[in-house]
């Protein structure tokens, strides 16, 4: 097969204003590369940090997109593209979710997971049968086929914040087997949980340079044999590890910890002391926690919502992440807002959960938002955010020189965040 | 988060989004005279698309298949109850209008409604 050269492009979103930015290496585009014929040559650009080339010699472009604040210059982009002659092919999450709109930008939406699909695509694509849609929904490729990214298509120095890399995303799962309420997992990746076999995990792990990463599966707490054989058989490669919620279970936590977790994200939804114990057992482990917290829920008042945010002070959250109540999509969140008109904004650009877009039930849009401002405002009004993470680094810093695995920055890069000059603040240099 | 079968005579298997192999709890009874459709969501027992979200694909592929006409019978969505300790997991009916033009109109029934459909 003659060589097909293949644009791939992650596009760019407004951050959320007021916190600190930074870019991860996406996982979903080069998840996706991974699954492409030999015979495509992929050249990649994630454009939140870097500009796109669009005069770049290519045979056909393919945008990558997660989140539902990507599509709409996902379609600019495409609208780019078609001017100078280009196809154009949308797939991952969020051209699942708003595949509707999709079809109308773009010339060819897969629906699905790609393992095993693209050979079939990209030989309709160079025999110009390209087709408007390649629906393998509820048609989930085999977990076994799933292999490692195409992580050499990362321009490394431009997730580089300050000399210090940035975590590398990975998936030990897919699917997910809870219904949560603002949540499309389910949708997306099956209402099963699809574990991946451990050897071929250990195999992914092991053949990134990163000791650092990000476990983006939904929760690892699905299965608790899985996980306790996770966490056993990737300590070895001793690659500390950020992920989402841990099985509150001794035995699991003590492995995990052994494993290499560093901190995790943990949903605090109440002020119970449930979570405050769950908490501080995961500190017992040394785990970091960094909450999760959606504000805007039917059953959260404003005095809720302000007990909540002091209680943040009460439970030693390492740090936190506020965001508001988004109804995506192929959500509950969204057939229950959405059958109570309480939905005023469709804008997508606006849906980054950082923004209110519906009708909040017990206070107005502008009062949430207040809230919202106020929540960041509050947690980390007595130490930065960039402080807070500065701490968590130190921790993790520490735990690799005392297990000899510790990189040192990349002094080469000190003055560079994301690939663009930045002044040093000296007094965080100390590691 | 099972939902109980007494929300349902019959799990009806549907098209959903996509063509997504999709599920929902059935139940047809007569409510002023007219065939009563009451559809019902099974979380993490529908493996596709949500009743909400297939809308009134669901409705035309019911009504196909019991023989009833779209236009002539009272539509009701109902969210189960499921024992869970947050609220918008509690128990809800809706009926749904489709004659609206590009989206459908939704009513939550009042409680006194719901108990002449109810026979749980």
């Amino acid at each position: 097969m003659k060589p097909f050269k293949l644009k791939l492009i992650y596009p760019k979103w407004q951050k959320l204003r007021g916190q600190t930015t930074f870019n991860l290496p996406p996982h979903g585009p080069v998840a996706f590369a991974a699954t492409l014929p030999e015979w495509v040559d992929v050249s990649f650009t994630d454009e939140n940090v870097e500009a796109i080339d669009f005069d770049e010699e290519c045979d056909g472009v393919a945008l990558s997109m997660m989140l539902s604040t990507q599509v709409k210059r996902g379609w600019e982009i495409a609208d780019e593209y078609h001017k100078r002659g280009k196809l154009v092919m949308a797939g991952g999450i969020s051209t699942m979710l708003h595949a509707e709109e999709m079809v109308n930008h773009v010339d060819c939406v897969f629906l699905g997971e790609a393992e095993g699909r693209m050979d079939e695509v990209m030989t309709d694509w160079v025999n110009g049968k390209m087709r408007k849609f390649y629906n393998y929904m509820g048609n989930l490729p085999p977990i076994e086929s799933v292999g490692p990214c195409r992580r050499d298509l990362y321009k490394r120095e431009l997730y580089n914040h300050k000399g210090v890399q940035m975590v590398d995303l990975f998936h030990a799962s897919r699917g997910c087997r809870f219904s949560c309420y603002p949540c499309a997992v389910s949708y997306l990746g099956g209402r099963k949980f699809r574990p991946r076999p451990i050897d071929k995990v250990v195999e992914d792990m092991a053949g990134i340079e990163n000791n650092r990463l990000f476990i983006v599966d939904n929760s690892l707490a699905q299965n608790k044999e899985w996980e306790k054989e996770l966490f056993t058989a990737i300590a070895p490669l001793k690659k500390k590890w950020i992920s989402h919620t841990i099985e509150d279970d001794p035995e699991v936590l003590d492995l995990a910890a052994k494993a290499g977790a560093w901190y995790v994200y943990q949903a605090v939804y109440d002020t119970s002391d449930y979570i405050k114990e769950r908490v501080k057992r995961y500190h017992d482990y040394g785990i970091g926690v960094e909450g999760t917290i959606l504000l805007g829920l039917d059953n959260q008042t404003e005095d809720d919502i302000k007990r909540l945010i002091d209680f943040l002070g009460e439970i030693d959250l390492d740090l936190a992440e506020f965001t508001v109540m988004t109804p995506f999509p192929h959500t509950k969140g969204y057939d229950d807002l959405l059958r109570q008109g309480r939905i005023f904004d469709f804008d997508w650009n606006h849906y980054n959960a950082g923004q209110v877009v519906f009708q909040p039930k017990h206070m107005s849009p502008e009062r949430l938002q207040e809230l919202y401002d106020y929540a960041w405002k509050s947690f980390y009004a007595s130490e930065s955010q960039e402080q807070k993470m500065f701490r968590l680094f130190c921790n993790v810093a520490l735990r690799e020189m005392e297990e000899g695995t510790y990189r040192p920055r990349d002094r080469r890069l000190a003055n560079k965040s994301f690939g663009h000059d930045v002044v040093r603040n000296i007094k965080h240099a100390v590691v | 988060m099972k939902v109980s079968p007494v929300y349902y005579d019959e799990i009806f298997n549907f098209k959903g989004e996509w063509d997504m192999p999709s599920a929902c709890g059935l139940k047809i009874r007569t409510l002023n005279g007219k065939p009563c459709v009451i559809v019902t969501e099974l979380y993490q027992d529908n493996p596709g698309t949500s009743v909400t979200y297939a809308g009134r694909k669901l409705a035309e592929q019911i009504c196909q298949a019991k023989g009833l006409d779209i236009n002539d019978i009272v539509y009701l969505e109902c969210n189960p109850d499921t024992n869970s300790k947050l609220s918008f997991y509690d128990e809800e009916f809706f009926a749904v209008d489709f004659d609206a033009d590009l989206q459908h109109r939704y009513r939550q029934l009042e409680k006194c409604e719901v108990i002449k459909i109810s026979d749980k």
